[in-house]
């Protein structure tokens, strides 16, 4: 079998037309394996962002292929095969938190999904909000919901575009250290898109540096840091280590453009 | 109501003490007491009739039904418009210039056509002034229901994309719930709308029993009785009012569960 979740080779795409066009993402070429935390990290506007969309067949390559659990990213999408969380945790708000993670499950006509929804709300340890209303949640909260939602189905694959990026820096490692918890339990493969440094060498077990202009990979750096992974994790020397060696990777790309 | 009241009096106390006639002259035919236009209710329509609250009550109900009725049309229609045009953008150019130039045109010119092809097609009067009634009303529906059905966030569009979702689940599961506040606002304007539409439907239509017509005739008995007029404006408003309370607690009985209500 294909242990291979997500294969990318020679992808392009570019937005617009003729003499407004936008080279977005040139030459990319990326092996994902099953059960990999990868982080995408890079300047603005290095199409981080747009790399997880065509991942999850929101966007569509202009040319090179991709392909998602062995399939072309519109079948995986079909198939329900990757979960999405974005940096709003875009809960609905007539809904109560259960409502929100059964929201999945009732478009996929699912069977018991009480006792799904109650195992996902545990997951993120929010059982006891169950009823509540997103707007009676913290920012941290709700965007466990979001989580809780993305992983009700079950997806092989989890997509998270910078989602931690609108919370505050306490908020932000905890929740580091849960979705590592939840990586650990679910056996998830995860791609995430992050403007941090530290919060990508802390999740990843690869962190695949862009740069833009147009954006291309042009650094994968694999962070071997022990697991699992925890706030001595953050105190060590192996740690700093891997921050520098992203950051001057980072760097360079800033000097060659 | 309490403010209205010390305004119109003060106004005639003022003006009269002062021999003052602009803008409005503040004798007793042009601004009648207050308390005379709520004693006229209480007067029988003409010589032996019954009193002018009880023919006006009946007037009511014709033209609140005549309103009613409009309003559903319109609402449904308007709502079907927001639909189909969040759907196909081909459809919202092909037929938005419609929609917009529909209200345009005055519908004092329209509301004798209803009532010609209404008669042709042997519609029972009321029937055609509430079309004419769903005329005003479909235009707000139609707007707000698809700037509503517009306004989830697009992550929250992907979400569904990523769900694999059909359209129709969009709709129901993510764009008419957004759309909601949209949708009993402008449930509010049309509500209002449609009995203004009803009321000057009446007229073209030739209908007899309705608030419109007894608006024209008293506007006639003006100079000789203007009080009739005015107790007829106040019974007028009145239904608007009760129309947009009873949406008005629709629409709490409907969000009140899943919204902030106390907070809008």
């Amino acid at each position: 079998m294909n242990d291979l979740v997500v294969k990318a080779d020679q992808v392009a795409k570019v937005f617009g037309q003729g003499e407004g066009q936008v080279v977005a993402l040139e030459n990319i070429s990326l092996q994902i394996e099953r059960g990999e935390f990868i982080s995408l990290i890079g300047p603005s506007g290095c199409g981080k962002s747009t790399l997880l969309r065509l991942v999850g067949d929101l966007l569509s390559p202009t040319s090179g292929s991709l392909e998602v659990n062995g399939k072309t990213p519109k079948q995986a999408r079909l198939d329900r095969d990757y979960g999405i969380v974005f940096q709003k945790a875009t809960l609905l708000d007539w809904r109560t938190v259960t409502k929100n993670v059964e929201l999945p499950l009732e478009i996929m006509n699912t069977d018991d999904r009480e006792a799904t929804i109650s195992d996902m709300l545990e997951l993120v340890q929010l059982d006891e909000f169950a009823d509540h209303y997103p707007w009676q949640l913290s920012g941290g909260m709700q965007q466990r919901v979001a989580i809780a939602r993305a992983l009700a189905f079950k997806p092989a694959l989890l997509l998270m575009d910078e989602p931690f990026g609108a919370l505050d820096e306490m908020t932000r490692e905890l929740m580091q250290q849960e979705v590592l918890r939840i990586w650990d339990e679910t056996e998830t493969t995860i791609v995430f898109v992050t403007h941090s440094i530290p919060e990508a060498v802390f999740l990843s077990t690869r962190v695949v540096v862009m740069s833009s202009r147009p954006g291309r990979i042009s650094d994968v750096i694999r962070t071997v840091l022990p697991h699992p992974r925890d706030e001595d994790t953050r105190d060590s020397q192996q740690y700093y280590e891997r921050i520098t060696e992203v950051r001057e990777a980072l760097r360079r790309d800033e000097g060659s453009s | 109501m309490a403010s209205f009241v010390v305004l119109w009096e003060g106004y005639k106390l003022v003006w009269n003490s002062f021999g003052w006639i602009e803008p409005v002259r503040p004798d007793n035919v042009v601004m009648p007491h207050t308390w005379d236009m709520i004693l006229e209710l209480f007067k029988p329509v003409r010589r032996g009739g019954q009193l002018l609250i009880v023919d006006l009550s009946a007037r009511s109900f014709w033209t609140l039904r005549e309103a009613l009725v409009g309003f559903i049309i319109g609402g449904l229609i308007g709502f079907g418009l927001g639909v189909l045009f969040v759907r196909s953008g081909l459809a919202e150019r092909a037929f938005m210039p419609y929609v917009v130039g529909s209200q345009t045109v005055p519908i004092l010119a329209i509301a004798p056509m209803v009532v010609v092809w209404g008669g042709q097609l042997a519609f029972p009067q009321w029937v055609s002034v509430s079309v004419i009634a769903a005329y005003l009303t479909f235009f707000p529906v139609a707007i707000n229901t698809l700037r509503g059905l517009r306004s989830p966030d697009p992550n929250a569009i992907e979400l569904m994309r990523s769900y694999a979702a059909k359209p129709k689940e969009v709709l129901w599961k993510l764009q008419f719930p957004a759309a909601l506040p949209y949708i009993f606002t402008a449930l509010k304007i049309s509500a209002t709308a449609s009995v203004v539409g009803a009321l000057i439907g009446e007229l073209p239509a030739g209908f007899q029993s309705g608030l419109g017509r007894a608006l024209l005739t008293f506007s006639q008995q003006f100079a000789v009785r203007s009080t009739k007029l005015y107790s007829t404006v106040i019974i007028c408003a009145i239904v608007g009012i009760l129309f947009v309370g009873f949406i008005t607690w629709l629409e709490h009985r409907v969000m009140k569960e899943t919204r902030r209500v106390e907070s809008s």
